[in-house]
């Protein structure tokens, strides 16, 4: 019997499928025709009985489709909504109908189905992610995430040389070659890099005697890259480190070329490594600011290449940490040395690497504990301003909630920070605690990393251990609202009020955030990043593979939804924010928002759960 | 679709058949199905309608009957919850005139059921219907003659025919045997069905009539202008 050989059914008794069989009406469609039409009640589960089905999702381009067996029209069920997609069959087609009424009952009583079905969302929802980046990858440039390194290598020998070798030797092999970048290998292995730059500024502006090994000026063991790394992530270590060239090695560790920052500007012209290599050229906050202002340009161009949100949200904020990194360095020119050692750290989603446009500063300076106010207190003070009115200069506007450097309560010693978050910890405030969250999200851009390190360490010790604090930061978390009834209105009434706005950070991105923090410092994680977070949570087997699978598609989708507003906006000339009018969402990411907001509500009570159990 | 005068001849002569047969079934069990007819101006898609298959042991008119399947087909779909497949049970031809007469009743299940009690089962679902089959004037002769046989009533009743309907509205030169069912079945895009058993045909006859009358724009069809006529 055909339903027996079909998932979910095949999972059923005999008896079971024969009882249901019993219920099902057949039907014909020919080719082309409408099965289900998007926005309209849905009374029966299809079954592709013979043919194939096309299923358009949400009314766009992106198609999926279902042959033989194939099940389709539950959402609409399950949620008691209209249907978001089309399905038109594909070829001439028998379809079996199972009534809704039937269909709910057989899920009441067969858990495992259940399973089956609100899998299946989540499925569907990595469909549509994947869908897009093909779709945007389909139009303009070919997506950089694409492009493996391999393609770009150039098939010549690469030229090398031995560490041992005389630095006088080694330039003029550069000479002969015309190659910018020496790496120097022993016996195929690498050990280490020499480019113009360094001899500039390590030989020739120090006086290094040219018969001195060049292995005591090269860059040692350098970042590498292999053939089948993608173009994108060349780009993300290039900005990150600010560094212009990347050996390729292949398998066996064999370097097989060099790959250089201006063959990839070559190739995708206006591009994030472009910004930060003229932020950190840059010789005065002005110059600093007319660069970073162009982080929106670089949105909308990643966002058009087809990039995706992670990686975008990455660039931009590489772009943010070079902007407070050559201003601090700004300011210390102008300011004389630091009298003593402090970090500059950053909160949030610039700590979290997941900046978007539109974003304000969040800051602070840890300093040494051999700081004295009366000595040093100025220096820091005026240190500070310099580096916020830059900021706010460069567009990453003053902290609404004063969360700045300037702010003298964040501008503090080591162990008074200590003091600030054991207070939090102990005697969290139900009232203020989503507040002071955003000060779980940190890591040092500039200055005594181990400042910070230690800070975090010493606060996410305290934290695991707290379980009255984890359950407080957790039942925050799962009180924010996530819109889901937000579109059902929306859908229905088809009449969207003035003002009406979508906030996706609020609603959407945060909720996502506070779950992966949740986990954080429940297990004491050091990874910073939501993806990382939840990925390493998994890792620990506090939540499953899938579970995290499911969250980061929906993060991802969620984020790509606000990226390509904003590039819009930018587009348009306006400045980016977080806020949508709903009648801008088109109705494939209305409906694929509905399905990540439904992932997320679905964390976010397993959140609840699992750690805000002991209080009311 | 309409023949004009030729469907209202053939509608006068139905109708005077039905009378007949209607007279000839007062106070036999066949009476309740000629209480109720298809009228032939509805729409296609609002009739009740039912395909029906005959497994026999023969073509001819007084042939075994040894199986029957049928599901109501509504709205343009077929709906599986009224499928039946009723066994008959295999009696002698002389032995079948004497089943009237002799009722059995002990392991009937096993071995089937009696033909009177399949025929008044079928004729309950048929009542006020149109009965679709493959070679329709098949399954009308062996009804005609199995109701004679139990009630001596003749069977009149609405048919439609999926080979003649595929015939009328696709007309084309076909091989001998271009019009068997599997043939036009795989025509539609439909799923190949091993199993040949009454109701197994019954539904690979239904799903046919769907896929023609799909073709055929069942929107605006009338149940006349799918009426298998002599």
């Amino acid at each position: 019997m055909f339903l027996r050989r079909h998932a979910p059914f095949d999972a059923l008794s005999a008896d079971v499928v024969s009882a249901l069989a019993r219920k099902i009406e057949v039907r014909y469609f020919p080719r082309e025709t409408m099965i289900i039409d998007a926005g309209k009640e849905n009374h029966a589960l299809g079954i592709v009985r013979s043919g194939a089905v096309e299923l358009r999702l949400g009314g766009t381009e992106l198609n999926h489709r279902l042959g033989e067996g194939g099940v389709f029209g539950y959402p609409s069920l399950l949620h008691h909504e209209r249907t978001r997609n089309q399905v038109i069959a594909h070829e001439d087609s028998l379809i079996y109908q199972l009534p809704k009424p039937d269909f709910l009952a057989l899920l009441d009583s067969h858990e495992m189905l259940r399973g089956f079905f609100a899998k299946d969302e989540a499925e569907r929802l990595r469909l549509a992610v994947e869908g897009l980046r093909r779709s945007e990858a389909g139009h303009g440039e070919a997506a950089m995430i694409a492009v493996k390194l391999g393609s770009l290598m150039r098939r010549n020998e690469v030229v090398t040389a031995s560490p041992d070798d005389s630095i006088s030797d080694a330039a003029k092999l550069m000479a002969r070659a015309d190659v910018s970048t020496l790496p120097l290998t022993d016996q195929g292995r690498l050990l280490g890099i020499i480019t113009d730059k360094d001899l500039r500024r390590r030989v020739l502006g120090k006086d290094v005697p040219l018969d001195e090994p060049v292995s005591r000026v090269m860059t040692q063991d350098p970042i590498t890259m292999s053939l089948e790394d993608d173009l994108l992530s060349a780009m993300l270590i290039m900005s990150q480190h600010n560094i212009h060239h990347l050996p390729i090695v292949n398998d066996t560790e064999k370097i097989v070329g060099v790959i250089s920052s201006s063959d990839l500007l070559n190739r995708f012209g206006m591009n994030a490594l472009q910004v930060v290599a003229e932020i950190e050229a840059a010789g005065d906050a002005a110059a600093v600011a007319r660069a970073a202002r162009r982080v929106d340009a670089v949105l909308a161009h990643l966002i058009e290449s087809g990039v995706d949100a992670d990686h975008v949200a990455r660039f931009v904020s590489n772009i943010g940490e070079a902007t407070h990194r050559q201003l601090l360095k700004l300011g210390e020119q102008q300011l004389g040395p630091p009298p003593v050692p402090y970090a500059l750290v950053v909160f949030g989603s610039l700590a979290r690497q997941e900046q978007a446009g539109g974003s304000d500063q969040d800051n602070g300076f840890i300093l040494d504990d051999g700081y004295d106010e009366q000595a040093h207190g100025a220096y820091f003070e005026r240190l500070a301003t310099f580096l916020c009115d830059g900021l706010n200069s460069a567009g990453y506007i003053y902290c609404p909630g004063d969360i700045m450097a300037t702010n003298n309560k964040w501008r503090q010693p080591l162990e008074a920070w200590k003091e600030h978050y054991r207070n939090w910890i102990d005697r969290p405030d139900p009232e203020n605690v989503l507040n002071t969250t955003i000060f779980f999200d940190m890591r040092c851009v500039a200055g005594e990393e181990a400042l910070v390190e230690s800070l975090r360490k010493q606060i996410f010790a305290w934290s695991s251990a707290n379980s009255i604090f984890l359950s407080f930061i957790a039942r925050a978390a799962a009180h924010t609202k996530v819109p889901l009834g937000f579109f059902r209105n929306f859908l229905l009434q088809h009449d969207e009020k003035e003002g009406d706005v979508l906030d996706l950070k609020h609603q959407a991105i945060a909720p996502v955030v506070d779950i992966a923090r949740v986990y954080a410092l429940a297990l004491g994680l050091s990874e910073v990043n939501s993806q990382e977070r939840l990925k390493k949570a998994a890792e620990l087997d506090e939540l499953s593979e899938e579970a995290v699978l499911d969250i980061v598609d929906s993060f991802e989708f969620i984020r790509s939804v606000r990226f390509r507003h904003q590039s819009e906006q930018i587009r348009q000339g306006a400045a980016p924010t977080n806020n949508l009018s709903p009648a801008l969402l088109s109705r494939f990411e209305r409906e694929h928002l509905k399905d990540a907001f439904r992932v997320i509500r679905d964390h976010m009570d397993i959140v609840g759960r699992k750690y805000a159990g002991n209080i009311q | 679709m309409k023949l004009g005068w030729q469907n209202w001849f053939q509608e006068k002569r139905f109708a005077a058949q039905w009378e007949r047969a209607k007279e000839a079934a007062q106070s036999t069990p066949m009476a309740d199905y000629y209480n109720d007819l298809l009228s032939t101006d509805q729409h296609l898609k609002d009739a009740p309608l039912v395909a029906l298959d005959f497994e026999s042991d023969g073509l001819e008119e007084n042939a075994q009957l040894l199986e029957a399947g049928w599901a109501a087909v509504e709205g343009c779909a077929v709906k599986l919850s009224s499928a039946r497949r009723l066994r008959i049970r295999a009696e002698s031809k002389l032995q079948g005139s004497a089943v009237v007469i002799h009722r059995i009743t002990d392991d009937a299940a096993a071995e089937g059921q009696s033909e009177q009690d399949v025929l008044l089962a079928l004729l309950a679902d048929f009542k006020g219907t149109a009965i679709i089959a493959h070679a329709a004037f098949i399954e009308q002769s062996f009804l005609n003659a199995a109701c004679l046989r139990c009630f001596g009533v003749p069977f009149v009743g609405r048919f439609i025919c999926t080979m003649r309907l595929e015939d009328r509205w696709f007309p084309k030169d076909r091989a001998a045997d271009g019009l068997r069912l599997g043939k036009l079945r795989a025509q539609y895009g439909l799923p190949y069905y091993r199993a040949h058993d009454g109701l197994t045909d019954a539904l690979a006859c239904a799903e046919l009539f769907l896929a023609q009358c799909a073709r055929g724009q069942a929107e605006n069809l009338l149940v006349e202008d799918v009426l298998m006529r002599a």
